[in-house]
């Protein structure tokens, strides 16, 4: 029992993180319909960033990860800016170019990073016992405190701030929103960036956990795509749930299934969706 | 008539490269053909069709895995194994075409993801059958084994693709190909089924990558987990995108080209993936119709008539 608990535990902390990593998919594919295929080259830049902030500038591993969420905020400006805004209402185009940039990155990262895994130190150290079941680690309970609470801080974002409403309009409605006096290219350039900076900030909470190396991107981007249709497109809630949901099911069935075909999970969720309900838990309808 | 003499041209130039060309260059004109009928078909699925699959190479996999396994582990002649090979993958995209049967654009693109993904991890878990990446060794097509044969065979091969591609899109299936391109809901509305017109599209485009993916893995005589893999398939798209998506040489010049390149970079390291993707994001940001269009429009300027 205690098995299944642990189970449960670490994808209840994946799956936290999953939906922070798929709310940077679904904002950029509700404000503008692309999908980011680059997004899990983000997650890993960001990780490599964080690392490097903290080995080799010696600033503090917490310090290092937000520098390394805001470069990957950045980078998302410049990105848009320079390759995904022709690409607009072009969807055939967008998909091409942000999978081009996608490999890229990979091939650039293996080149300036090289191929071995890296990491920034841990903030905490040390294992909690959790109700007395099992002892768990306290980065992984760290990394799960943040990811809620990054999540909790997009949402406040969204619901609270003028900029969030613009996000909500623009994500219902490009055209009326333009209409109302919004700029959909300052919008989309916030937007983006924003998109990517929450992959990024996946990326430094993950890192410490499970270390980057130059090839993992892919799978970051497809399980957020996985996240993302499975909540359904267009709906952030459903990234959250979405997002516990798929780090449960792929947990328990590598642990009781087979770990070999874990990433297997993930894309059969995927197929089986699209299939049988592509709007997903919570999404509307594609218009 | 231009044009067909013009190909028949190429086909015979094409056809003395035996003659001249020393072993090594003579590999890589293979490779080149074999990436010919990959950009090619991918280049009818997503430039004519505008359905952007990413499980083209998947489909090169499993022609060659099917007519690998079959030879290596149960005897079959490799011609036999081939035909059943382009089969399988035939009915794989008839499989795909009717999972995506109803999505558009994103969704398709992902579904395509998703299937290929799924393909290769199985291909490199299932080690007793496929020897995962280690690698199944595959006899040739003859007896002997000789890169002049294989150079004719797929030499043939590639003729034959591209012919069907051609006649394809000037037939009544190819117009509805393109319809289906530019406009769903106004193809849908002239009676186009546009359901209907991508099975086909993945059924035929499917079948032409498991023929290449056959013959590619009787040519080399190992096949690897890598034919499945997404590194492939961004080798198509590049070649696609940079030599002029939506064309019908485009894809031709472009897998020449980059296949040519790729030699010439392997000298100073493994750079050209990174370079092709950096030249492919400029190709694709600033110039769409890629060196097909550019030097349609060049030469459009140079003899003073109008591009």
């Amino acid at each position: 029992m205690s098995d299944f608990l642990l189970y449960l535990t670490n994808g209840l902390v994946i799956g936290v993180i999953y939906a922070l990593s798929a709310l940077g998919v679904a904002l950029i594919v509700g404000m503008m319909n692309v999908v980011n295929f680059a997004h899990g080259e983000l997650y890993v830049l960001a990780g490599y960033f964080s690392a490097l902030f903290a080995q080799a500038l010696g600033l503090h591993p917490a310090i290092a990860m937000v520098l390394g969420a805001l470069s990957i905020f950045v980078f998302g400006l410049v990105i848009e800016r320079l390759l995904i805004r022709p690409t607009y209402g072009n969807d055939m185009y967008s998909l091409i170019v942000t999978f081009i940039l996608s490999i890229v990155l990979q091939n650039a990262y293996l080149l300036i990073f090289g191929p071995y895994p890296q990491k920034p130190p841990n903030l905490i150290t040390g294992a909690t016992d959790v109700f007395g079941l099992f002892m768990y680690g306290n980065q992984r309970l760290m990394g799960f405190v943040l990811g809620v609470v990054v999540i909790a801080a997009f949402f406040l974002l969204l619901k609270r701030t003028w900029f969030g409403r613009v996000v909500q309009a623009v994500s219902t409605d490009r055209e009326v929103a333009a209409l109302m006096g919004v700029n959909p290219e300052r919008v989309n350039l916030l937007g983006f960036g924003l998109g990517c900076a929450l992959a990024g900030a996946a990326g430094v909470i993950l890192t410490p956990i499970f270390p980057v190396t130059p090839s993992i991107g892919v799978g970051v981007s497809l399980t957020a795509f996985v996240v993302v249709v499975l909540g359904g497109m267009g709906s952030f809630l459903g990234c959250l749930v979405g997002g516990v949901l798929l780090g449960v099911v792929e947990n328990l069935g590598s642990a009781y299934i087979s770990s070999a075909y874990k990433q297997l999970f993930s894309f059969v969720i995927l197929i089986v969706v699209l299939f049988v309900r592509p709007a997903g838990l919570f999404g509307r309808r594609q218009t | 008539m231009r044009g067909w003499t013009a190909a028949l041209v190429a086909l015979g130039v094409f056809a003395t490269f035996p003659l001249f060309l020393g072993q090594y260059w003579l590999h890589t004109a293979i490779v080149g053909l074999f990436y010919i009928m990959m950009a090619s078909s991918w280049n009818l699925l997503a430039g004519f069709t505008g359905q952007v699959s990413f499980a083209h190479a998947a489909f090169a996999g499993i022609g060659a895995y099917t007519s690998g396994i079959l030879a290596a582990k149960f005897g079959l002649p490799p011609l036999l194994g081939l035909v059943i090979g382009v089969a399988i993958a035939a009915l794989l995209g008839l499989a795909l075409g009717a999972l995506c049967i109803r999505m558009g654009g994103i969704y398709l693109s992902l579904t395509t993801l998703g299937f290929s993904e799924i393909l290769r991890i199985i291909v490199v878990n299932e080690y007793e059958f496929t020897r995962g990446t280690m690698g199944l060794t595959v006899p040739p097509f003859w007896g002997q084994y000789s890169k002049t044969v294989s150079f004719y065979i797929l030499l043939a091969a590639v003729a034959l693709v591209l012919w069907l591609i051609h006649r394809i899109l000037g037939s009544d299936l190819g117009t509805s190909f393109r319809a289906v391109q530019n406009d769903e809901g106004a193809a849908a509305s002239m009676g186009i089924p546009v359901i209907r017109v991508r099975v086909p599209a993945f059924v035929i485009t499917g079948a032409m990558a498991g023929l290449a993916g056959s013959l590619y893995g009787h040519y080399l005589l190992l096949i690897t987990p890598h034919i499945l893999s997404l590194d492939l398939m961004f080798l198509v798209l590049a070649m696609t995108v940079i030599g002029g998506i939506g064309t019908f040489i485009g894809p031709i010049v472009g897998a020449l080209f980059l296949e040519a390149l790729s030699e010439y970079i392997r000298r100073y390291g493994e750079f050209h993936v990174l370079i092709f993707g950096l030249v492919a994001l400029v190709v694709a940001r600033f110039a769409p119709e890629g060196i097909v269009g550019l030097l349609s429009r060049w030469l459009g300027a140079r003899l003073g008539r109008a591009a």
